[in-house]
C-alpha cells in the first residue's frame, strides 16, 4: 500500500510559538529520526535552527510564553518534508509589510552569489554585526551555503502592515 | 585564579559545556552552541580568558568540540579569536585546537573562515567518535 504513495511526504509540520525548547527539540528529532546519511542529517539540523530561531526573535507576530509578558518568542510555522532528490525546510512569518523590500533584496542577492562570494560576504556581515542582535541576514546567507541551492522565498501582503514571508530550503539527498 | 566550569544540562542542551582549567591554561567548550543571547553566555567566558593571560602569564590552549553551533554564537567564537590573536601578538603562547566531526565536512570552511576573519592559526582535528 505504502508503494503507491507519491514520494512527496510531510514528516513533520508546525504552527505556534516557537521557543528555544522547540526548536531543541525538533534539532533533536531530526537527528534521531531522518534516515538519511549523517552529513544530510547535519544539513537539516543547521537550517532547522537558523531558520526556527529567525522566526522566534523577528516574526511580527509574538506571544507571551509562561504568562510573561517579558518572555515573548515569535509566532511562525514550520515544515519538514521530504521529496525524491531533496529534503526540503520550510518555515514562515508576518513581517512588517516595509521589510519586505530588503528582505527579499538580501535573499536575491545570497541566490546569486556562488559558494566562495557567499562566504565573503557571510564574514563581512559577521564582522559588522552587533553581538547583542546579529540579525537574520547572517543565518539566511549561512541556510544558502549550507543548502547549496537557492532560498525560496515568497512575500504574500496580509494586510496593510504586514506581509507573510515563506521561505523555503532543499537539502539534496 | 578559579578554573571556570559550566557543566551540560540535559535540559537545556543549547548551551555548550564549559571547563577552563587555571592551572594548566587548557580550555575546552564542548557540546552544542545556540543558545538565545549568546553574548551572555559567551562574555564571562571571554573576561576569563583576558584574566588568565594578562595576570597568569602561562600558556592558554582552547579546545574547540562544538558539534554544532549557530551564527550567533560564531559571532562571540570570533571575538574570542580575535582577543587570542592580540595575546598571540603581544608574546603571550596560544594554541586553538578545533575537533571536528568527519560527518560535518561543511565545518572545515567555517573554521578557515574564523581563521580568515581573526588572523589566528586553528590546528583542526578531527573528533574521536
Amino acid at each position: 500500500m505504502f508503494n503507491n504513495i507519491p514520494y512527496n511526504k510531510n514528516i513533520i509540520s508546525y504552527h505556534g510559538p516557537v521557543n528555544i525548547d522547540l526548536i531543541s527539540f525538533m534539532a533533536k528529532y531530526i537527528r534521531d529520526m531522518i534516515e538519511a546519511n549523517q552529513v544530510i542529517v547535519n544539513r537539516m539540523h543547521k537550517v532547522l535552527v537558523e531558520l526556527t530561531q529567525n522566526v522566534s526573535y523577528y516574526s511580527a507576530q509574538v506571544r507571551n510564553c509562561s504568562g510573561n509578558p517579558n518572555l515573548q518568542k515569535g509566532v511562525g510555522w514550520f515544515s519538514i518534508d521530504e521529496e525524491e532528490e531533496a529534503f526540503v525546510i520550510s518555515t514562515g512569518n508576518l513581517i512588517k509589510k516595509e521589510h519586505a523590500p530588503v528582505l527579499e533584496k538580501n535573499c536575491k542577492e545570497i541566490n546569486r552569489l556562488d559558494e566562495q562570494e557567499l562566504r565573503q560576504l557571510k564574514r563581512k556581515t559577521r564582522s559588522q554585526s552587533n553581538i547583542r542582535d546579529i540579525g537574520a541576514h547572517i543565518g539566511l546567507i549561512h541556510t544558502g551555503l549550507i543548502s547549496g541551492n537557492p532560498l525560496q522565498v515568497e512575500f504574500n501582503v496580509i494586510d496593510e502592515d504586514h506581509s507573510f514571508f515563506k521561505i523555503s530550503v532543499e537539502i539534496n539527498k | 585564579m578559579k578554573s571556570l566550569v559550566i557543566n551540560a544540562e540535559v535540559d537545556s542542551p543549547y548551551y555548550p559545556e564549559v571547563y577552563f582549567n587555571a592551572d594548566t591554561g587548557i580550555c575546552d567548550i564542548a557540546g552544542e552552541s545556540y543558545m538565545e543571547e549568546a553574548y551572555k553566555f559567551y562574555l564571562p567566558l571571554i573576561n576569563w580568558i583576558k584574566e588568565f593571560v594578562l595576570n597568569e602569564k602561562k600558556p592558554l590552549t582552547i579546545n574547540f568540540k562544538l558539534i554544532y553551533f549557530n551564527t550567533s554564537s560564531s559571532r562571540l567564537i570570533l571575538d574570542i579569536l580575535d582577543i587570542l590573536k592580540k595575546f598571540k601578538d603581544d608574546g603571550h603562547k596560544i594554541i586553538v585546537n578545533w575537533y571536528y566531526d568527519p560527518d560535518d565536512p561543511d565545518v572545515k570552511d567555517e573554521v578557515e573562515d574564523f581563521e580568515i576573519e581573526s588572523g589566528m592559526d586553528i590546528e583542526l582535528q578531527e573528533m574521536d567518535k
